[in-house]
């Protein structure tokens, strides 16, 4: 690929749009607000992207099972299978018809909903390395970690309304506090950063070459 | 009719602001003045991790997020890419293993051609092979999540690096890979996702820290003036609160006003 392909039009590209989706957030010119409208469609094309996902995974997989890797080509291969019949379900019956929407219910959710149930797990176990006192700092989080989990807990603030407003109190000054301070600077980099990647200041996601 | 939408002005104006500080800034710093960047250990760490991975003869994995270039958190991917580019450049250097999983097919053509540019640039691109390198996991989160836990138990990587925006996944890929003894860094502006990195990780960038990766890995003057521009904005807000805190509770709402505009 040609040096200008890789660097100056992609950098025009994302000068021209990103200058649209600005201007079109600060002002109500029709023409502008028509202009990202349009260029807002053109964002479908993008999604072709999808089959480069796909064909990824099938040349990984295929190339395990292929080689036959010890203890994963058996999965490789369920894998394609599982990726051959949603494609066949979903071309044939529509994704959403019934045969579709039971593959979702019946693999996708229980699936992802066990993996979700499983988080609680990692959070017990990351709590349990974590809250140990080794100086002052950890002693207060191991203090406001258990009076939070207190006052999270129905039967505490059942026994004693004070249990739930201390960790209301928390919630309302400590972490709101703190939250506000981190959102104000993400902002404030957010913004850098897009005006650095608008004048093409912003170059490291494309690579180094310069 | 006006032209700029109610309740707009003050950002717009504010907008412009911090693009004329930021040149300004950007033409001192053609003069030499160039304004102290503090140090990031996160990223100092990340040389140490690829060369723990060299040690240990095992794998390095970067986790660039799981965000999209469509969402809102964008700012966050190219922040992710940007760590991308420097830790496959380490890893190119150094002869380890890079591992990075892909969970949005639009990042991923943009992904290959970072990691590309840098393994070109130390010479080792024929050592690449981008399709194990950056495979496509899912699009799916959990099974995107399950798939990240199992490589940690079968590779054991040396370090597990993950700067991006991330979900509910991020405590179960820092605790997994914390319990096969990885070195952990982890940065992310994910509100609710930070204090999980801050609490398992052994290094966090804590959120707009990852937007300067940029700035700390190039050391480029024009783009470090852009940091110092966030820092004079920073002291305009911390004067604007207390201010409008102070006046707000004497019962004059002017700063609340001024901020509507």
């Amino acid at each position: 690929m040609s040096e200008i392909l890789k660097r100056p039009i992609p950098l025009l590209i994302t000068f021209v749009v990103g200058m649209l989706m600005v201007l079109e957030y600060f002002f109500t010119v029709p023409a502008l607000t028509a202009t990202y409208d349009t260029v807002n469609t053109w964002r479908v094309i993008l999604y072709a992207c999808v089959y480069l996902g796909t064909i990824n995974l099938l040349l990984l997989h295929g190339r395990r099972v292929m080689r036959r890797d010890p203890g994963q080509w058996y999965y490789s291969a369920w894998l394609i299978v599982m990726i051959a019949a949603y494609a066949v379900l979903g071309l044939v019956w529509g994704v959403d018809s019934m045969n579709y929407r039971w593959m979702i219910d019946n693999v996708d959710v229980p699936l992802g909903a066990t993996m979700y149930a499983s988080l609680a797990f990692y959070m017990a176990s990351g709590a349990y390395r974590v809250m140990k006192v080794r100086n002052l700092g950890t002693g207060l989080l191991l203090l406001s970690a258990f009076l939070v989990i207190i006052g999270n807990t129905p039967l505490f603030p059942a026994t004693w309304e004070g249990f739930a407003t201390i960790r209301n109190t928390i919630f309302d000054t400590f972490v709101v506090g703190s939250y506000r301070a981190i959102r104000f600077g993400v902002g404030l980099g957010g913004i850098a950063l897009g005006i650095r990647t608008l004048v093409g200041l912003e170059t490291g996601y494309m690579g180094r070459r310069e | 009719m006006a032209i700029i939408k109610s309740g707009y002005v003050l950002s717009f104006v504010a907008f412009i602001l911090f693009a004329v500080v930021m040149w300004v800034y950007g033409e001192y710093s053609k003069r030499g003045r160039v304004p102290y960047v503090k140090r990031l250990p996160a990223f100092d760490a990340m040389e140490e991790a690829v060369g723990r991975a060299v040690e240990m003869g095992r794998p390095v994995v970067m986790v660039p997020g799981r965000g999209s270039f469509t969402d809102l958190f964008v700012a966050q991917t190219v922040a992710g890419l940007t760590v991308l580019n420097y830790v496959a450049g380490l890893c190119a250097r150094y002869g380890v293993k890079l591992w990075a999983p892909m969970a949005d097919h639009l990042v991923i053509p943009v992904a290959r051609e970072n990691v590309r540019d840098a393994y070109a640039a130390e010479g080792k691109l024929d050592e690449l092979d981008v399709e194990e390198t950056l495979p496509y996991v899912s699009g799916s989160q959990f099974a995107w999540a399950s798939s990240v836990i199992g490589y940690y138990a079968r590779e054991r990587p040396a370090a597990n690096i993950m700067v991006g925006a991330f979900w509910a996944e991020s405590m179960m890929l820092a605790e997994s890979a914390g319990r096969i003894g990885a070195l952990q860094i982890g940065g992310t502006a994910r509100l609710y996702q930070l204090p999980f990195f801050a609490a398992v990780c052994d290094y966090t960038l804590l959120g707009e820290e990852i937007f300067a990766a940029s700035a700390y890995m190039t050391q480029d003057p024009i783009v470090i003036t852009s940091l110092a521009t966030t820092d004079v904005f920073r002291l305009v807000g911390w004067v604007i609160i207390i201010v409008g805190a102070i006046l707000s509770t004497v019962g004059i709402n002017v700063v609340y006003q001024f901020l509507s505009i």
